[in-house]
Parts: structure tokens; C-alpha cells; sequence
């Protein structure tokens, strides 16, 4: 039986890991390299970079940083934020990513995740999704970073994307992430009902009961955190240790 | 030194495995070969990793899977990880080619609703005392990232260990002779899943480490 997993999530801007809210008040607080790695060691199950880079120098500088973090870290990494073409997709996976998650590229271009998953296999596929809530109660798809709106319903687009190839879903919730009030339990349910790959639940933990809930409730197959770990509000020991606390099947490191 | 010759398919990253590779106490030199009629030139432990698909894969072998199926069964020590373990076995249903034959029967799809299985699964052991499996270290849970599986039977005496994804049971890690093949990435199963490589290259070369 699969357990349920723990993504540690990064910003990268320019080889560095950035911290703040809505790209607003960025902080340099370390080294990707060494923040994973140490991730690693508390038992984190996969890392997850994000590009926040804006230019061409901060891409080639996170395929260095994706190849010096491949030489250390031993869990599986994936790479999202700024990936446009399959031939995006190769250069990331070569550079040592194990997975490659596609956002506003692949709503511009569907046939995108298709190539991809023919060219690599749909295991390295994660098609990453933004959601928020509209007032009739559904979901619209937003992209660029959660500022542009699309005609798409986010339930609509979640299977769209399974049946073009995508091995697993990363679906935030624009109207949860950064509030710490818990993860879109009702968007999670939704999706994970919807389709048949691992969701991976993004945007909105607070704490170790948000990660339990979004599992149970949510049906997600793993849990992305971010802002709680890099703030120091919580460890990724205490927070697997609260899953395994809850009865969770989680890989803990005393297995 | 002894030698180690990873075959490239160039289908995706090798950088952990290489790493994983990459030991002092193994004392071994790392080769990359791209093309499959220089497999056996210098070499003492075949190490097939686990990108990409069966097709691609098969094609790529296909000019020296012949010499290498040959050079399996008459001892030579293999590494197959995942795609690679795949390619051990007769055929695939996932595309066209052959593969070495080493292990027998075909490659078939999981049968769960949920494929790819993607995440970290346990890994049950054989328990026979003195089984081959007494010299590798025993995972207890590693990562795994594929659709497809050896469909080889779980009882079968080559079977060292098997995992559960939801209710098909398949085969984890297989022995044949001095060839292993694990289902999972053992490169991106941590600490753990590093010492279960550098074991079995330790085993293959006969070096001494401690795991």
C-alpha cells in the first residue's frame, strides 16, 4: 500500500531560496542544496522547486542548482515554474529532475503534457493546477502565478489533463495558500474524486492537522507545505510524526 | 580496479544513481555507455537504470542484446532498477522489442486503479533463512514510479521480495544467477535505498562496506 506523502516545497530565485507572501517583502534564506538535503534528513519524501526566476539567467542557474541538488539529495525532485516546451521539459529532467510540473504552458498549449508524457513517461508528468472559488460555487483555472483567469472549470481541466497524459496532479488553491487556515477540503474531494492519479494538496497549511485533514477528507495522496517549515512554525519530524499519530500510512524513519 | 558500466538511454537523469555509484569504499570506476555494443567491453557489473519507456528502451539494447543476454547467464553480475529490471525480462506489454530474457515471462500493466503508482511503498521480504536475498539489505519501504511490472508470480523462488499496490501483488527485487532486478528507484529511496545499491555492487565486485 502507497503511503501518503510529505513534498517540502522552494522558491528558487537566481540559485537561492526566496521566502515571503505574494512575492511581496522576498527574503533570501539559503542555499537550495543545503536546504534540501537537510529536508531529506528529517524525512521529507519528495523536494519540489518552484522557479520564481524572471529572467533567462535565473533558468540556467536553477539547472545548475536542479544538477548540484541531484549529486546530494536521494528523494525524488521535482521542478515546476517557467517550463514551456518538451524540449524545456528534457533539458530539466537531464539536468536531474525527476519530475517536471507544468502550469501555464500547458493551459496554453494542452498537446504539451501529451508530448511530454509520450517523450518521458507519464510518471515525471505533474500538471500543476491554480484554483479558485468562483461565487456559483465552481472552480476557474488561473495561471501566471494566480493573476490571470481562464474560461476553464479547474474539474473540468484536472481530468482534461489525466486523459492528455499527466501522471499526477498539483492542485493549489488560490483563495487558501498563504492563509494557514487549512487546505480547499472541498476543492481536494472534488479532484481527487474526479480523476486517477495522486493529487498532491497545495496552498493552506497551517498545521499538522491541515495535512491529516486534506488526506482523510480531502482524499489527496500527498501534502505539499511550504511557508511553515521555512518560518520555523513547524519541522517535517513533527509534522510526519502527527501523521503517523493520526494512523496515516506515512514512511516514517524509524521504518 | 573493478569496473561499472551504466547503460544510458538517454531517456532521463542518472545523476543520483551515479552518485549512489559513486562510493570510495566500493572502489570502483563508473562508466557511462550509450551504445549497447560497447556494454560488456570493460566490465564487471551491468547496471541498467529505470527511465523511459520499454520501446525506446528495447530498441536502444536491441544491437548488443544478444552478447548481454549471453554474458548474464554465464555470470555476469547485472543491476536492473525498475525500466531496467523490465528490460530482464522476455518482452513487454508495454511496446514492441525484446528484452534479455533473463527473467522470465513477460512485463505486464498493473492492475489497480490508480496508475502510474507513484510514491513510496513497502517492500516485503522472503524470509527463508539462507535465501539469496541474506546478503542485500532489506529495505522496508522504498519509492516507486512506474505503471508496468515483471508478471513473473510472487511465489516464484526468484522472487525475493514483493509489494502490494492497492491489491496487486508484484514482484519488488528478483535474483537470477548474479543478476538483481528491483522494481523500485533505490537511488531515490534514501539513505536506505543507496545502501541497497551499494550492496549490490559490493556483492558483485566483492568489496567490503559497510551499509
Amino acid at each position: 500500500m502507497l503511503t501518503r506523502r510529505l513534498i517540502v516545497c522552494l522558491d528558487v530565485r537566481d540559485g537561492r531560496v526566496m521566502k515571503g507572501v505574494q512575492f511581496v517583502g522576498l527574503r533570501d534564506v539559503g542555499d537550495p542544496v543545503d536546504l534540501a538535503v537537510r529536508y531529506e534528513a528529517e524525512g521529507a519524501d519528495e523536494l519540489t522547486f518552484l522557479d520564481i526566476s524572471a529572467s533567462a539567467e535565473g533558468r540556467a542557474t536553477l539547472l545548475d542548482v536542479a544538477r548540484r541538488t541531484a549529486e546530494r539529495l536521494f528523494i525524488p525532485l521535482t521542478i515546476g515554474g517557467g517550463v514551456r516546451s518538451a524540449d524545456d521539459v528534457a533539458q530539466v529532467l537531464r539536468a536531474g529532475a525527476d519530475k517536471v510540473s507544468l502550469n501555464s504552458a500547458a493551459v496554453a498549449r494542452p498537446e504539451l503534457l501529451t508530448e511530454s508524457a509520450e517523450r518521458f513517461g507519464a510518471q515525471c508528468v505533474v500538471a500543476s493546477i491554480d484554483a479558485k472559488r468562483e461565487s456559483d460555487g465552481r472552480w476557474r483555472v488561473y495561471v501566471k502565478g494566480g493573476r490571470e483567469a481562464t474560461s476553464l472549470d479547474a474539474l473540468e481541466w484536472a481530468q482534461e489533463c489525466v486523459a492528455r497524459g499527466a501522471g499526477e496532479l498539483l492542485l493549489t488553491s488560490i483563495d487558501s495558500d498563504g492563509a494557514r487556515r487549512g487546505y480547499d477540503l472541498p476543492l481536494l474531494r472534488a479532484v481527487s474524486h474526479a480523476v486517477r492519479v495522486p493529487v498532491i494538496a497545495s496552498g493552506g497549511a497551517g498545521r499538522a492537522s491541515h495535512l491529516v485533514d486534506a488526506v482523510r477528507i480531502g482524499g489527496a495522496d500527498a501534502v505539499l507545505v511550504a511557508g511553515i517549515l521555512h518560518d520555523g512554525v513547524t519541522t517535517v519530524r513533527d509534522l510526519k510524526a502527527a501523521m503517523v499519530e493520526a494512523e496515516l500510512p506515512v514512511r516514517s524513519l524509524a521504518a | 580496479m573493478r569496473r561499472v558500466t551504466v547503460f544510458d538511454y538517454e531517456a532521463g537523469n542518472l545523476h543520483s544513481l551515479l552518485k549512489a555509484l559513486d562510493d570510495p569504499a566500493l572502489g570502483v570506476r563508473v562508466r557511462v555507455e550509450t551504445d549497447a555494443r560497447a556494454l560488456l567491453r570493460d566490465t564487471d557489473l551491468l547496471v541498467l537504470p529505470g527511465v523511459g519507456a520499454f520501446g525506446h528502451a528495447a530498441a536502444r539494447l536491441a544491437p548488443g542484446r544478444t552478447d548481454v543476454a549471453a554474458a548474464l547467464r554465464d555470470g555476469l553480475p547485472a543491476l536492473g532498477i525498475c525500466l531496467g529490471l523490465q528490460l530482464l525480462c522476455e518482452a513487454s506489454d508495454e511496446g514492441a522489442g525484446d528484452g534479455l530474457g533473463v527473467v522470465p515471462g513477460r512485463v505486464r500493466l498493473l492492475r489497480a486503479r490508480r496508475v502510474p503508482q507513484i510514491g513510496w511503498n513497502r517492500v516485503e521480504w522472503t524470509a527463508a533463512e539462507g535465501a539469496p536475498s541474506a546478503t542485500l539489505p532489506q529495505l522496508p519501504i522504498a519509492y516507486y514510479a512506474n505503471s508496468y511490472v515483471a508478471a513473473i508470480d510472487g511465489n516464484d523462488p526468484c522472487v525475493l521480495a514483493t509489494s502490494t499496490h492497492e491489491t496487486d501483488r508484484f514482484a519488488a527485487v528478483v535474483r537470477v544467477a548474479r543478476t538483481v532486478g528491483a522494481q523500485f528507484h533505490p537511488e531515490k529511496s534514501s539513505a536506505a535505498g543507496v545502501a541497497f545499491v551499494r550492496a549490490v555492487v559490493a556483492d558483485a565486485v566483492g568489496a567490503v562496506v559497510d551499509a
